[in-house]
Order: structure tokens, then C-alpha cells, then sequence
């Protein structure tokens, strides 16, 4: 068991970088011996408990350049060092991107959502990371950049394991970029907790077009049932193409909850979350599509 | 009687300051040339320690002592717990203050370390080389009880205390019921989760008195302290800050001992706080038991019998599990009229976490028990949760399962129709797979300590020239309005405006002992000390007075700053004035005085007969609650509580109090689950141990009751520990009406639920 000393009781070195080109550079030269601080509400608590130790630590969160939220009429922009609090009171994530609005509403208490980053979300690997599924399901890419350039990898592709990313070490997350929806869009993302404001048992995104009475493009997504989030195209194809009513959201829902093999941990019991899984994904589905106007 | 200040909800006076961050808690507090302390706890819950080597630490570069238990002069007491009469071995369990030939539980303080900093004193924790044997340990109660179970002491039974009701003849009495519900309950661990957790600051003052600044339930364990080290019980002094939260798991000591041997040690000031973590590893639990019940009763609904069987584990050492078995065991039968019980209660020691004092101490277990008894019984007689209670609840008159008299007023009927009347009419269930239940549950529960501790309190009172008023305390104050409770009285009293009075609390070398803010006794005790003090003061204002204004003694009252004649109002004197008289004629206006409580002997047989507590709250909760059929989440819609708290001195302070203890239930029914497997701890920080958080907490109506009927000031009854009473079988009999399951372990998770909920159907 380790316990949170509250203390950081290795050394390093505390690199403050107020411009990308400063960042990337120090991520270069300490290739492998540095960790990148944004919010610090997980890695601090990491590094307290003994779990994480680096000789270098790079401070980004001050980049104003990463700290942005920009969409115009088709796609939104996300700089990856925005709060989850602003993103939470943004207008148009409120009004058009449903399923990450809920994510951010859900997650945590006031006080860590204006520290903790969206990018930290992602880059911490958490299998159970709520902005993980909503990006998920909107197809969202990633920009990863370094001194030897940048790349653009799918969400999808981003995860690896539980505290595992395709992130190099020279690596820095710099742009979260959600695509062109399409037309008559719905979203949505529900969870279950122990509590309020908890980290998930189990969470679902869900993210579908409709085409009259018709589901269009669709997305679905869990986050804590595997060693990553992930999407479940069997279910996702059950829906698309298919004229929407209730039998067959039960049908994609029960698909669904066939395949995934969550396990039993601290928060919940992979019984539990089997069981739940068809029950938020209904749910999900359901409200996705009366979002986008359809009616049930 | 008519009151101008005792009864009026007001703010707390320390309420702003707490608001604003200015209060220094027991942390917020340095000195120059400060250390810090740290403590290496035992890595196993059963092991013997081969060695303990602390050289490396010592030689760590800023390191100034390790101490270890060859260090400690006595390491080895018996516990008192703040009670200054002697109760013999039965009451009392050994304190040991850091371990020594074998470890009883994870987390058992082993070494001591002081240093210039607090990381490099963690530093030098890494750098003590303990070597362990492992043990192989007993963590199951019911195992530990067998004959040849692992002993977790030193002595050659692992039982820690036995007691028995026994109330005419439960065998013949079955066999007269028409029904019969036998059910096993269990109940976790649960920490107290205090927002503040331990701290203090220890010194050696110019004078060589060791001196701890320590957030504290008990500032007289400074004798133990004493005790300790080895010196006289007047060097050493406590001043207990005000507490951010104790409710109980500061009765016990906690880093006090630690301190005082370190500054003494070293002679310079030290300072010793622990983390969450840490916190949830160094102190007590609630007790966990596990409760079979047996209830009987004829077909129209009136009890024939009960026979309960109480186990509970009272992990690694002993603390305070004598008092809460003995509490569990009077509680057993709750606040009904069963003509024949049987109550068999006993407490076992394991290598698990040490279970104590927790808000509630032993009535809360079988109020769990007892009342989804009652709900079962219902359910099978078709009574509403209601009718079934009226039939048999407690009245005026009746006497409790030891024999023992009820003083005051029971008021088990009024609350119980108060509470349940005031949910109104039922809703309809807000969507198809939402489901609405109601639950009702009653409580019953000791306020004052066990009579057989003979408890005293003394409070000071001291009228200045200019007609402020100085009080002094011994009383910790944890949060819950102590302090202003005192204040008020005197107050109320002196017919001085509450900002003219000033209070000094818990210092035990300054203030008169008040006796520890546990037990639900402060307003009780050192209420009546405080009234008592300032009735003496008042005499002597008034035989002053009187010859001043050529008045009968009769005619004066004490209004705003002014003694007045009561048949002449416009003939007054300002207070101060008399005070000035009195001076100038030598008689100074001061006065400590001291209340005791009724007392009784120590029991002597395992047997409980007679008085045990001087008098008992009762209260009831009403909730509704919303289950989610399809993922098992239950969510307290509303809840409604009326207790009878005798008079409420301050209304505000006694609905923060009943609010409070219903939170802490609510966190008991459903989220809080303090698991310990094979002794290692599978909650260690606040993100495993769920406690509810604003959002999962319903706006808790409180109705009070002001029978002017208890034992204390103004007719007060306690309310502190009490209002822990009714909330979590409520919850779980509403569970049941919604859904139709009986949850009998706790929490009910939603995993609980849904499964119960599946294998029903």
C-alpha cells in the first residue's frame, strides 16, 4: 500500500515553460527524465504517494498558447490546457457537444476542475478518464508534438493500458481537434459513481446522426470495463442503418454488454458493471437520439 | 420558565472567525527552532518484531532523535480515559504506547523520529530497519473466539468482555408468538473521517512543563501522558485547541504521548500532524458486529420476546470496547416494552484496526438491528411502520430490560407520529423504473456517561468591574457549539449581552476540568456547572442589590446590563454598579462550581441490572427514498427527524447536530464501507472511503420536541450522539418498501441492491 505523504520526498528539477518552443525543447533535452505537469491532481498525488518519481519536471500549464477552446461553425478546437471547469461553462460545448458537457459536469469537485486540464485527463491514461469516451465517440484527433514535429493520432489509437499512451517521452499533447458532426447530431455520456462527483464504476458515450427515423453515423463508447476506453463497434453497427425503436436499443445495448469483459476492483464488481452496462447504454442511446431530434 | 437568551437560535461566536480561516487549529501553530515528527507504523497486522534498528536513521543529517519503546519510561498502561475513578480491569485495557515484541495491527506505531523537516524525518523512517516475523493473525471475531484461536495479546483468551440482559423467559414466550423473524445483521467498520486530522505541537516551557497543543476530545489524558514519561501529573500541560471534528476518534490518545516524548526528549519544540492516510491507519473505528436477532409477537402486533446475540470486534487492542459492549447491550432491546429478553453481548479482540468510541457508541448497531426488526414484523402483520411502534414503544412509567427506571420523558410515541406524519401523502413513483419507499425507524440512546464512572464537571464564572464577564473551561470544543452553549447560560443568567462574555476553554493547567467532550455529557455537565456558578453569582448580585434598592430579594431580575425590581422597573441599578459595590465592600464575583452527576457502583456481575445511565434521548427519522431498479441506486429523497431534546439551548445548533448525525448515517446506509481484508486496509484514503457529498444529501427537516423534561440545564436532554440513532434503518426499511428487499448488512451499495433485487425475482 502506498500512502500519500503529502510530502515530495525526491528531488528533481522544476522546469517552468511559459511558451511551447520552451517546452518541447526541455522535453528533448531530458528525453525519458522528465514528466509533464499541467493541473497536478493526479500526478502530484502520484508523486506524493511514492508511485512516480522523475529527475525533471516541466511546467506547461502557463502556455497560453495551449489554452484555448475555438470552434466555428463545423469543428471545435481544444487547447489542451483548459480547466475542466471552463470547458464545464462553455457555451457552445454546452449547446453542441452534449456528451463531453456531462462528462466535465460529472467529474470531481469545483476546486480540482479549475486545476486539473483536459490534456492531463487524457495523458494520465486512466481507463476510467470521463473526457475519454466523449472524445471517443466524436471522433476526435489528437496533435502530438515534438522538436521532430507534429503527428495526428486518433483518440482511438491514443490509449494503451492503464497509465499507458502512444505519448513519446519528447512528446506533448497540443491540440484536441473534434471534426465536423454532421448534420441532426445527439450526444451523450452517462456514468455511475459511489457518489457524487466520483471517479466512474463505469461511464458511456454515445454519439449518433439521424437520418429521419434512421440512425446515421454511430458511436459508443465505455470507459472503465477494460484496460483502456473504448469503443464497441458490434454494438454501433446494430444501430446504424437501422430504423430506431426501443427492441433495438435492447438489442444493441444487450450486444454490447456481451462484450465487454470488465473486472473487480476497489470501486464496483465486474458483475456490477455487466449488469449496469446495457442499463447506461440504453440510457445513452435513448437520450443521444432524442437529442438529435428523433423521437421514441 | 421563560428564557430571553437559552432558546434563541444564535450564530455560533465562533462562527465568523471559522468562516474566515482565522481560528489556528492545532496545525496552523509553530514555534521557532521547531521539529517535526514522524512515526513508523508495523507493515503487518500480525507480526513479531525480531529487531529494530535505527542507526541509519540517526545518522541521517538532520535527524535529532529516534525513540522506540525501549525509550519510553512506561510503555506499557492501563487506559484511563479521562475518568479519574477507579473502575478496576473489567473497564479498562492496556495502553501501550509504541509496540513491542509483537505487532497487533497495520499501522501500529513502532519508532518515533524528530528532524529539522518533516521530509527529512519520512526520510529517516526509510532507514529504520524493523525485521519481522510474520504472525499468522486472526481477523474474524467468531474465529478469534475459538479455542485455539491465534491470541492477539498477551493474555489466553482473545475475549475482551462478556454481558448479559436477562428479562423473564424468552423460551416459553416463543412458543406463545404467532410470528417470528430471525435475521443476522452486520455492520462495518467506519472511520470518523474529521475534516482536521490529528496534529499537535508539543514544548518544554521555562518552567520544564511539558506543554501539548493538540486537537483533542479528552485534554485530561494529560495524566496518562504523565504517567508515560514518569513524572509528577503537573508537568505536563494540554491545551486543547478548538477541533476541526472528533466525534469520538479524538477520545482515545492520538499523537499527544508521541510529542511529549520527543520534546522532552530532545528539549525543543515539536510538531507532529498526520495525513489522511495515516490518520486512517492511527486511530479507532466504529465497531463492527455482527447481530442475530430473534423477535416474536402475537398477531395483533405486540412483542412477546426478543433474544439478540451481539458480536463485536474490537480489533487490536482494547480502548473503549468494555463501554460500547455495555452501551450495545443496554440499547439491545431498543426503546420498546418486551416482556421477556435475552441479550448476549461480547467483544473480541483481532488484528484488526482497533474499534472505540465512534458518535453513537454502541446503540447504533442494534438500532440497525432492532429496527429492521420491527420493519419485517410489519410487513408480515400488515401493520403500517406506525402502528406496529405505537403498540409497543416505551411510555412514561416503563422501566428499560435491566430494571432500571426512565426519569424524564419518553417520548418514543410523540416523535415517532411526528416524523412519520410529516413525509404527507405519497407520491407516485416519478419514472418506470424509479421506485419510492418509505422508511420509518425510532432510537433510543444514553446522554451523560455510564453513572458507574462518577462523573463531575466544574465551570468559572467572574463578573469584571465594568460588567464583562470572563468564564473559564476546561471543555474541548469539536465544533459543536460547547463553548456557546456555556455562554448562552451565563447569559441567560447574568442578563449580560453575549458578546460581553468571554470564554477560555481547555487548558488543563488554566481552566477548571470540565471531563472529556465525549458521551454526549458537555451540555449536560458542564451546563449544569455553568449554571450552577452563575446562580452563585447572581445570589450574591442580588443579597447586594437588594439592601442597594431597599427591595425584596423576590422583586430583582437581571435585564440587559441592569438589576431591576420586577414590581418598579424604572427603579434599576446598572450591573456594573453593583459589581463595584461588592468590590469596594471585598467580596470579589467569581464562582467555579461543580456538577455530578448521579452515580451508581461498578457492575460486578456479567449480568446488567438497574441503572447504568442517568437518562436516555429519543428520536425518529422518516425518509423516503428513490431506488433505481435497473443499477440498484438507492437516493434519499427526504428525510424528516423530531427528537426530544428536553429544551434546545441553542434551536440552530441543535439542528446542525441532528442534520450532522443524519449525514454521518447516510454515509453509514449507503456509501461508507471501511473494508479491512486479512487486517491490511482496503479503504486507506478518502478516494476508497466514500463519505456523501453535498449533492447525495437531501435538505433534512428536524422537528424538536422540548419536553423540559431532561437532566440538563433548562430541562436539556443531549442530542449529539443520539441524532446518530434511526437514520440508517430508516433508509434500509424504505429500501425495502420500494423495492421489496432486506438489506441486513451494511452499506447497501448499489451493487447490494441490484443483486439482492435479481436474485429475489
Amino acid at each position: 500500500m502506498k500512502t500519500n505523504t503529502k510530502i515530495l520526498t525526491s528531488e528533481f528539477e522544476y522546469l517552468e515553460c511559459p511558451t511551447l518552443a520552451e517546452a518541447l525543447n526541455c522535453l528533448s533535452k531530458y528525453n525519458g527524465k522528465a514528466k509533464i505537469l499541467a493541473g497536478g491532481t493526479d500526478l502530484l498525488i502520484k508523486m506524493k504517494s511514492g508511485l512516480l518519481q522523475c529527475q525533471y519536471l516541466i511546467f506547461v500549464k502557463k502556455i497560453e498558447a495551449l489554452n484555448y477552446l475555438i470552434s466555428d461553425k463545423k469543428t471545435l478546437r481544444i487547447g489542451p490546457m483548459i480547466n475542466l471547469r471552463s470547458i464545464e461553462k462553455n457555451e457552445q460545448v454546452k449547446a453542441y457537444y452534449s456528451a463531453l458537457f456531462e462528462a466535465v459536469r460529472s467529474m470531481a469537485a469545483t476546486s480540482v476542475k479549475n486545476m486539473a486540464t483536459i490534456g492531463g485527463n487524457l495523458c494520465n491514461g486512466s481507463p476510467a478518464a470521463d473526457t475519454a469516451p466523449p472524445l471517443l465517440v466524436y471522433g476526435a484527433t489528437l496533435k502530438l508534438s515534438s522538436m521532430r514535429g507534429d503527428r495526428i493520432v486518433p483518440v482511438e489509437e491514443f490509449f494503451l493500458g492503464p497509465s499507458q499512451t502512444v505519448l513519446e517521452s519528447d512528446e506533448l499533447l497540443t491540440e484536441i481537434c473534434l471534426p465536423d458532426l454532421g448534420d441532426q447530431v445527439g450526444s451523450s455520456f452517462l456514468k455511475l459513481g459511489r457518489v457524487s462527483a466520483d471517479i466512474a464504476k463505469i461511464n458511456v458515450a454515445v454519439c449518433l446522426n439521424r437520418n429521419g427515423k434512421t440512425v446515421g453515423n454511430c458511436r459508443i463508447a465505455f470507459g472503465s470495463v477494460a484496460p483502456t476506453p473504448i469503443r464497441i463497434p458490434e454494438a454501433e453497427e446494430i444501430l446504424k442503418g437501422q430504423e430506431m425503436s426501443d427492441e433495438l436499443i435492447v438489442k444493441a445495448a444487450k450486444a454490447a454488454a456481451g462484450l465487454i469483459k470488465p473486472i473487480t476492483d476497489k470501486r464496483s464488481t465486474n458483475s456490477y458493471r455487466q449488469q449496469v452496462s446495457k442499463v447506461i447504454l440504453e440510457e445513452g442511446i435513448r437520450s443521444a437520439w432524442q437529442r438529435a431530434g428523433g423521437e421514441l | 420558565m421563560e428564557t430571553t437568551v437559552v432558546g434563541k437560535g444564535l450564530p455560533k461566536f465562533d462562527a465568523y472567525t471559522k468562516a474566515k480561516g482565522n481560528i489556528a487549529y492545532a496545525d496552523d501553530f509553530s514555534l521557532p527552532g521547531m521539529l517535526y515528527a514522524k512515526v513508523l507504523r508495523s507493515k503487518y497486522p500480525a507480526a513479531k518484531i525480531i529487531s529494530i534498528n535505527t542507526a541509519r536513521a540517526e545518522l541521517l543529517p538532520g535527524v535529532h532523535t529516534v525513540m522506540t519503546s525501549k525509550d519510553v519510561p512506561h510503555n506499557n498502561l492501563r487506559a484511563k480515559f479521562g475518568q479519574s475513578t477507579d473502575i478496576g480491569p473489567n473497564f479498562e485495557g492496556l495502553y501501550r504506547v509504541l509496540a513491542e515484541e509483537k505487532v497487533r495491527f497495520l499501522g501500529e506505531a513502532i519508532a518515533l523520529v524528530a528532524a529539522d523537516s518533516e521530509k527529512i524525518a519520512e526520510e529517516a523512517l526509510t532507514l529504520i530497519d524493523v525485521i519481522y516475523e510474520q504472525l499468522p493473525g486472526v481477523f474474524d471475531p467468531i474465529e478469534a473466539l475459538k479455542p485455539d484461536a491465534y491470541l492477539v495479546g498477551d493474555n489466553d483468551t482473545n475475549l475482551v468482555s462478556q454481558f448479559k440482559i436477562r428479562q423473564g423467559d424468552v423460551a416459553t414466550a416463543f412458543e406463545s408468538a404467532d410470528v417470528i423473524v430471525e435475521n443476522t445483521y452486520r455492520v462495518p467498520f467506519k472511520d470518523h473521517a474529521f475534516l482536521e486530522p490529528e496534529a499537535g505541537v508539543a514544548w518544554v516551557d521555562e518552567n520544564g512543563i511539558i506543554t501539548i497543543r493538540v486537537c483533542t476530545q479528552v485534554i485530561e489524558h494529560f495524566r496518562t501522558v504523565a504517567e508515560v514519561l514518569g513524572i509528577p501529573h503537573n508537568h505536563v500541560r494540554v491545551i486543547g485547541t478548538w477541533v476541526g471534528g472528533g466525534f469520538g476518534g479524538k477520545e482515545d490518545i492520538s499523537v499527544e504521548s508521541f510529542l511529549a516524548l520527543l520534546a522532552w526528549k530532545t528539549k525543543q519544540p515539536v510538531k507532529l500532524t498526520y495525513t489522511r492516510e495515516e490518520s486512517f491507519l492511527a486511530h479507532s473505528k466504529r465497531h463492527p458486529f455482527v447481530m442475530k436477532y430473534k423477535t416474536g409477537a402475537t398477531k395483533d402486533g405486540m412483542l412477546v420476546a426478543l433474544e439478540a446475540e451481539l458480536i463485536a470486534d474490537a480489533g487490536a487492542y482494547t480502548y473503549l470496547s468494555p463501554w460500547v459492549l455495555l452501551y450495545a447491550t443496554v440499547n439491545a432491546a431498543g426503546p420498546y416494552n418486551i416482556p421477556h429478553v435475552k441479550v448476549d453481548t461480547v467483544a473480541v479482540l483481532t488484528n484488526n484496526p482497533f474499534s472505540s468510541a465512534y458518535r453513537g457508541f454502541g446503540a447504533v448497531q442494534p438500532n440497525f438491528a432492532y429496527e429492521s426488526q420491527m420493519d419485517e414484523l410489519a410487513r408480515i402483520l400488515d401493520l403500517d411502520p406506525l402502528t406496529i411502534r405505537l403498540k409497543n414503544c416505551l411510555r412514561q412509567g416503563d422501566t428499560l430490560t435491566t430494571g432500571a427506571d426512565f426519569g424524564g420523558s419518553v417520548a418514543v410515541q410523540e416523535v415517532a407520529e411526528k416524523a412519520w406524519q410529516a413525509l404527507g401523502p405519497k407520491r407516485a413513483d416519478p419514472g418506470k423504473h424509479i421506485k419510492l419507499g418509505r422508511g420509518l425507524a425510532v432510537g433510543m440512546m444514553s446522554y451523560g456517561r455510564l453513572t458507574f464512572l462518577h462523573d463531575t464537571s466544574r465551570s468559572y464564572i467572574k463578573l469584571e468591574l465594568d460588567g464583562s464577564v470572563l468564564m473559564r473551561s476546561g471543555i474541548p470544543d469539536l465544533g459543536a457549539g460547547q463553548a456557546q452553549a456555556l455562554v448562552q447560560i451565563a447569559a441567560e443568567e447574568l442578563g449580560v449581552p453575549l458578546e460581553k462574555i468571554k470564554i477560555f476553554t481547555s487548558d488543563t493547567s488554566l481552566t477548571p476540568l470540565a471531563g472529556t467532550s465525549t458521551a454526549t455529557r458537555q451540555l449536560y455537565m458542564s451546563g449544569n456547572a455553568t449554571l450552577k456558578a452563575a446562580r452563585e453569582v447572581k445570589e450574591r448580585l442580588i443579597d447586594k442589590a437588594s439592601v442597594m434598592l431597599n427591595a425584596d430579594k423576590t422583586d430583582l431580575k437581571f435585564v440587559n446590563e441592569k438589576i431591576l425590581r420586577i414590581s418598579e422597573p424604572d427603579k434599576y441599578l446598572a450591573l456594573s454598579a453593583v459589581i463595584g459595590q461588592c468590590s469596594t465592600d471585598g467580596d470579589e464575583l467569581y464562582s467555579e462550581a461543580q456538577f455530578n452527576a448521579p452515580f451508581t457502583e461498578v457492575p460486578v456481575s456479567d449480568v446488567i441490572t438497574g441503572q447504568t445511565f442517568a437518562d436516555f434521548t429519543f428520536g425518529a427519522y422518516a425518509v423516503e427514498v428513490a431506488v433505481d431498479e435497473e443499477t440498484g441506486a438507492v437516493n434519499v429523497e427526504r428525510a424528516v427527524t423530531c427528537y426530544d431534546v428536553g429544551k434546545a439551548i441553542n434551536p440552530l445548533n441543535v439542528e446542525g447536530q441532528l442534520e450532522g448525525g443524519g449525514v454521518d448515517s447516510i454515509g453509514y446506509a449507503l456509501t461508507e464501507n471501511f473494508e479491512v481484508e486479512q487486517g491490511y486496509l482496503k479503504s486507506h484514503s478518502l478516494a476508497e472511503y466514500l463519505l456523501p457529498t453535498a449533492l447525495d444529501v437531501p435538505d433534512i427537516e428536524t422537528i424538536l420536541v422540548e419536553s423540559g423534561a431532561g437532566i440538563g440545564p433548562y430541562g436539556a436532554k443531549g442530542i449529539g450522539e443520539p441524532a446518530c440513532n434511526a437514520m440508517a434503518p430508516a433508509i434500509i426499511n424504505a429500501i425495502r418498501d420500494a423495492v421489496g428487499v432486506r438489506i441486513t448488512s451494511l452499506p447497501a451499495t448499489s451493487e447490494k441492491v441490484l443483486f439482492a433485487m435479481l436474485s429475489q425475482n
